[in-house]
């Protein structure tokens, strides 16, 4: 079992890059509350769980991952699509810049449009500096799907931004 | 070209930075471990202790109820013992001598059953033969011969 240190230690490392991937996939903060602390009482009471992990990090984000979509499919696909994606709570950080600030927001519904495969792709890729790898071993899934999901999910941002994107550029 | 776009499309995206995590949510979390750590949880009772918690939580509210009617069902199972007949004395009765008349009575019977028995054999061997007609056939004489 973790000591408190231990408990400490991973939250301090790991803890902001877990709260922003829970955020992006489940897009309400009393969820990613609620799911962060499941995954650290599992470590303060199992504390075999991450002997013989070699990738630490990996490794939380894969319980996670998991966590969040057991949540979702307990939450089932009825009450989702009731929720208006404008609503939601978005993964970014607010800012005075008003253009910036559309911008944070269309790029935060354009990620909350994505299918849950393919933005947890594009997050871990932009956001949580993994590689295709890293990914793969985090998600259980093959690198060359994490790459074409990625792929997917860029081209698909792209395609609802251009518009927006286009113009900011013009301005600077 | 198309590439060199979509790295900068990328590195675009890579610039938005991300919410941080409330501040607070660390002692919270972490207290919230320490609470639901195994070494912190008290021990499982055994069955043993369990067993009789309840059966002291039955009987504790009226204590003089339940004597009582521990005392009524002593009294009821004692009763019980001291009218009952001890199995000797039944085997003493089966095993006592019979009547003379009713050794009597089973003599006579027993005669009248031997005669109905040797009515019913006489009766058996009496009774024809049934005839039953031989094979005619040449097998027949061969066999003969």
């Amino acid at each position: 079992m973790p000591g408190k240190p231990e408990l400490e230690r991973l939250y301090d490392e790991h803890a902001q890059v877990l709260f922003a991937f829970l955020l992006n996939l489940t897009r309400n903060e009393a969820d990613t509350r609620d799911l962060l602390q499941e995954i650290f009482v599992k470590l303060a009471r199992d504390g075999q769980l991450l002997s013989g992990v070699r990738e630490e990090r990996a490794f939380l984000i894969r319980l996670a991952h998991n966590a969040a979509i057991d949540l979702m499919r307990r939450r089932g696909t009825r009450e989702r699509a009731k929720e208006n994606l404008a609503e939601l709570s978005s993964p970014f950080a607010a800012t005075t810049d008003p253009d910036e600030q559309i911008f944070r927001e269309e790029l935060s519904v354009a990620l909350a449009e994505l299918p849950e495969e393919q933005r947890a792709v594009a997050h871990l890729k932009l956001w949580g500096g993994l590689t295709f790898e890293e990914i793969a071993d985090a998600l259980e899934i093959p690198p060359n799907t994490a790459a074409s999901r990625y792929r997917y999910a860029l081209d698909k941002m792209r395609g609802r931004l251009r518009p927006l994107y286009e113009e900011m550029k013009k301005a600077e | 070209m198309m590439n060199d776009e979509m790295e900068q499309f990328e590195r675009r995206l890579q610039n938005r930075p991300l919410k941080e995590i409330p501040g607070e949510w660390r002692a919270e979390i972490l207290a919230n471990c320490r609470g639901s750590r195994v070494e912190d949880r008290e021990p499982e009772a055994s069955w043993q202790s369990t067993f009789i918690a309840r059966l002291s939580a039955i009987f504790w509210p009226h204590p003089k109820a339940w004597a009582g009617l521990a005392v009524v069902w002593v009294c009821i199972v004692m009763l019980n013992f001291s009218t009952h007949e001890k199995p000797h004395r039944v085997a003493e009765k089966i095993a006592t001598a019979p009547q003379p008349e009713m050794v009597a009575e089973l003599k006579q019977q027993r005669l009248m059953f031997a005669e109905l028995l040797g009515a019913t054999e006489l009766r058996v061997a009496d009774r024809p033969k049934s005839y039953l007609p031989k094979p005619q056939g040449k097998r027949m004489e061969v066999f003969t011969v």
